[in-house]
């Protein structure tokens, strides 16, 4: 009895180190081969002169978040911001029209127009203030946007912040929104609320009738409509009361805006 | 001779407006080269105005004078130009009576994104009762509607085509879908896509 178990030990211990055996020459056979490869490429690198990534060893990490194998952008230059050239659109619309191409007479003169807002928008984020209320602005965020399509027209944003206090002027002209201020302003109907909160009402900016809003969530809002289509928008975030966010607006030159604008 | 009277008045508004694009064309450089930006858009703004005016009525031009036996009313023909917002839209309408036909070419029509919508979702485009459906006029995919008047019980059809950002409509009372159709592939749309592009 005691002689057959002592067989199917040492049977079992065989085997053991056999498989043992067998998974370490797997593995100094993979190193050779390894080895080998490595030697292969450095040869074939220094007759090219062209380098080859070593996969074998960062393949788990340099392709990371990348499992198809396709490049990952990791930067560029961007878009250079290049205004249209009026005077040059000017003229290719004058060709277009006069070889009755009219569609890209179309185009040249949005382009050109285009070009005319961008110039009318950063005249006027020139003009704005430095400082408003103790709150410096913040140059890279100021924003002309123009769609040279006349509808939508051109927006001018320019933001004011310290801290968490916040004054952010919006200058939209030829604005859709024009309508919706005006029909408050001109019927007095909507002038007030009578009891509940009062959310809203009309107040004056340098002379220009405005609406002056009050939301929980979004802080003070004042909208002063300038001549026939455009409009400011002052929204103040973390204002102690009615009368510093109105202080702030009137630092504005509210005329000097509405003369670049155009309007009367 | 009435057809001779149309296109001499078409002709000299063609002029007219020829020579308003040039005077706004050199409104809007004097006043650009004076630094007087808002004049200089202002100028320009009419100047899409006269070019949206002079492809409308190139696009009249261009319209079928009849509609089988539905001539064109020539005198209610109207274009209207909205700068930037709906771009141009031209109308005309054809027949008299009860036997009538409207035709709506709308450039930058802002119904074209539920068109498309409709028009991409092959299984929205097809009403079960049949009174909806997508067909090919001139290789562009259209929705053709149709409508039975409760009382006369008669068959109007409507039929909408876009064409890029432009959208034509054509309306046929008392018609059947053969007539509709035929009347769209009647429309030169080669040339309408070439003018409003």
């Amino acid at each position: 009895m005691n002689s057959k178990i002592l067989i199917i030990t040492t049977t079992a211990l065989l085997m053991s180190f056999a498989a043992t055996g067998q998974g370490l020459v797997g593995k100094l056979k993979q190193k050779a081969e390894k080895a080998a490869e490595k030697a292969l490429e450095k040869k074939a690198e220094e007759k090219t002169g062209i380098k080859t990534d070593d996969g074998s060893e960062s393949s788990g990490t340099s392709n990371s978040g990348n499992s198809s194998g396709r490049p990952t952008n990791k930067g560029g230059g961007g878009l250079v911001s290049t205004p249209p050239d009026v005077k040059q659109n000017l003229s290719d619309a004058e060709s277009a029209f006069k070889s009755a191409n009219y569609g890209e007479a179309r185009y040249a003169v949005q382009q050109a127009m285009l070009g005319v807002e961008l110039e009318i928008g950063n005249k006027v984020l020139a003009s704005l203030p430095e400082s408003v209320s103790g709150l410096p602005k913040l140059p890279e965020e100021d924003q002309v946007t123009s769609t040279g399509w006349g509808w939508a027209g051109l927006t001018i944003q320019r933001v004011y912040r310290k801290d968490d206090k916040e004054l952010s002027a919006t200058i939209a002209n030829n604005s859709a929104w024009m309508s919706a201020v005006n029909m408050y302003l001109a019927n007095t109907g909507y002038a007030q609320q009578t009891g509940g909160q009062q959310n809203w009402k009309q107040i004056k900016i340098k002379g220009h009738r405005a609406v002056i809003e009050y939301d929980e969530s979004s802080g003070y809002k004042i909208s002063v409509p300038l001549g026939q289509s455009s409009l400011i928008v002052f929204q103040g975030t973390n204002y102690a009361s009615e009368q510093e966010i109105t202080s702030a607006a009137n630092s504005f030159d509210i005329d000097g805006i509405k003369n670049m604008l155009g309007e009367k | 001779m009435k057809q001779i009277i149309f296109s001499l008045l078409l002709f000299s508004s063609l002029i007219a407006a020829g020579q308003d694009f040039n005077k706004s064309l050199a409104d809007a450089r004097g006043a650009y080269s004076g630094g007087n930006l808002e004049d200089a858009r202002f100028a320009m703004q009419q100047m899409l105005n006269e070019i949206d005016v002079l492809v409308g009525k190139e696009l009249l031009k261009s319209l079928p004078a009849k509609f089988d036996a539905r001539a064109a009313n020539t005198g209610s023909d109207n274009v209207t130009a909205n700068t930037g917002l709906a771009g141009v839209v031209v109308h005309r309408d054809y027949g008299t009576g009860e036997k009538t036909a409207t035709l709506d070419i709308m450039t930058n029509s802002p119904l074209l994104a539920s068109i498309n919508a409709i028009l991409s979702l092959p299984f929205v485009g097809n009403a079960g009762d049949g009174s909806q459906k997508v067909v090919k006029i001139q290789g562009y995919k259209s929705i053709l509607q149709r409508t039975i008047d409760s009382e006369t019980n008669k068959t109007s059809y409507s039929l909408q085509i876009p064409l890029n950002s432009t959208l034509i409509t054509i309306n046929g009372e008392d018609c059947s879908e053969a007539e509709i159709t035929r009347w769209a592939n009647l429309l030169p749309m080669s040339e309408i896509a070439k003018l409003v592009q």
